[in-house]
């Protein structure tokens, strides 16, 4: 079983302090929501789970039953959404899946790939050139792009943004999956993001 | 562009006729260097800056072992600048009548340099994708790093030109070495500039 572990995470720019000793811990099968005013440091904080950005004090630590797990595998078990991570617009939806399936050392990549056009309901545009995508279809590329991998720990920053209904049922039903296998962190303002989660660790107080 | 623009402005404004045949191998092999490492520097500091800019240095970062992405940039700048050489140095040889006495040695130097050029510059180009004035601080630092391989480049295009001192291809060695230090050392380092 699957569990992270944030410990006195800080982190400050130059002088200013923007995150102030966050702890808290997530075990398989839960969600936790990270709500907060703009600038409150939620991406930021997705960032330092994901490892993307060092934390200036505490650590942030990812178990296996109890064992710590170290740098190299904790990228194996880490799948993200966030606005800052983009996808190849100069590929297909199809080949963009391909080529991180490559990166991840996934085999059989291609029934795969497919399997998660389905579910974000993208397999009919499958090979349209990812420049041509809406705002909302690349937002449900980013989703299928982090689970490629099926990763324990699942962190989503605004996993809404310029979804539609649709969408936001594809995004209900990612988290709920999530559950019977790994972790969900959720950094959102939006009070129906936030419903899917346990726990909620308000920024702005 | 860089390279087939300076390259045309030296051949117009010096050509063949402009220097003494004793002066020749070694003018030309200056030349063709400086045309070589400036459209270096030009070009291939954009491999990591273009992750940068579109946003998926980060997917990379959360989804790839760095050096799988070292060796793929690697890879990428490699086969750009054979390219470029492939169609910059025969153009050299034609219009500036460069006479080269040993062929195989003088090709063994200039693909050899590519590598060099390219593992020189890689690591480097990693580096100053983080910063601002990324031009400026791409041929800073990469220059000092890469005059030994200008040095060595010259000196071998030299002496393949005269054909003199050729037996063993000394400089096509030293210039291997320095391409098996530097991607090892950048093998070792990259992991740091990688994940800040």
């Amino acid at each position: 079983m699957y569990s992270l572990r944030v410990t006195n995470v800080s982190k400050h720019y130059s002088a200013t302090p923007l995150l102030q000793n966050i702890s808290f811990q997530l075990q398989t099968g839960e969600a936790l929501a990270v709500a907060g005013w703009n600038g409150s440091g939620k991406s930021t904080l997705l960032r330092i789970i994901a490892g993307l950005v060092k934390p200036s004090a505490g650590k942030v630590q990812i178990f296996f039953d109890n064992e710590p797990i170290s740098k190299e595998r904790k990228r194996k078990l880490i799948g993200m959404v966030a606005p800052s991570l983009a996808i190849y617009e100069e590929l297909t939806a199809l080949e963009n899946l391909e080529f991180f399936c490559r990166v991840r050392g996934i085999p059989h990549n291609r029934e795969k790939c497919l399997d998660l056009m389905e579910r974000v309901g993208l397999c009919e545009q499958a090979n349209k050139m990812c420049r041509n995508y809406s705002s909302g279809m690349i937002q449900r590329l980013k989703l299928a792009q982090a689970l490629l991998h099926n990763p324990p720990l699942l962190l989503l920053d605004e996993p809404g943004c310029n979804l539609d209904s649709k969408g936001m049922k594809v995004v209900e039903r990612i988290i709920l999956d999530q559950r019977s296998f790994g972790m969900t962190v959720i950094a959102s303002n939006e009070e129906r993001e936030v419903e899917y989660a346990d726990r909620v660790i308000n920024l702005s107080k | 562009m860089f390279a087939l623009t300076t390259l045309i402005a030296v051949s117009f404004s010096i050509g063949s006729f402009r220097i003494g045949e004793t002066e020749k191998p070694f003018l030309y092999a200056v030349l063709l260097w400086i045309i070589l490492v400036f459209s270096a520097l030009s070009g291939l500091s954009r491999s990591f800056v273009k992750e940068r800019e579109a946003g998926t240095i980060d997917v990379l970062r959360l989804s790839a072992r760095p050096q799988a992405v070292f060796l793929g940039k690697l890879f990428f700048n490699l086969t750009l600048l054979l390219a470029l050489e492939s169609i910059i140095v025969p153009l050299f040889i034609l219009l500036m009548e460069y006479k080269i006495e040993s062929f195989g040695f003088f090709a063994a130097m200039i693909i050899s340099g590519g590598f060099g050029l390219a593992a020189g510059t890689t690591v480097v180009a990693a580096m100053i994708a983080q910063a601002s004035a990324r031009g400026a601080l791409f041929s800073a630092l990469s220059f000092p790093l890469l005059l030994p391989l200008m040095i060595t480049g010259i000196k071998g295009c030299e002496r393949a030109a005269i054909g003199v001192g050729v037996t063993g291809w000394p400089e096509v060695k030293i210039s291997l070495a320095y391409v098996i230090i530097m991607i090892t050392m950048s093998l070792l380092l990259f992991p740091l500039v990688w994940e800040e």
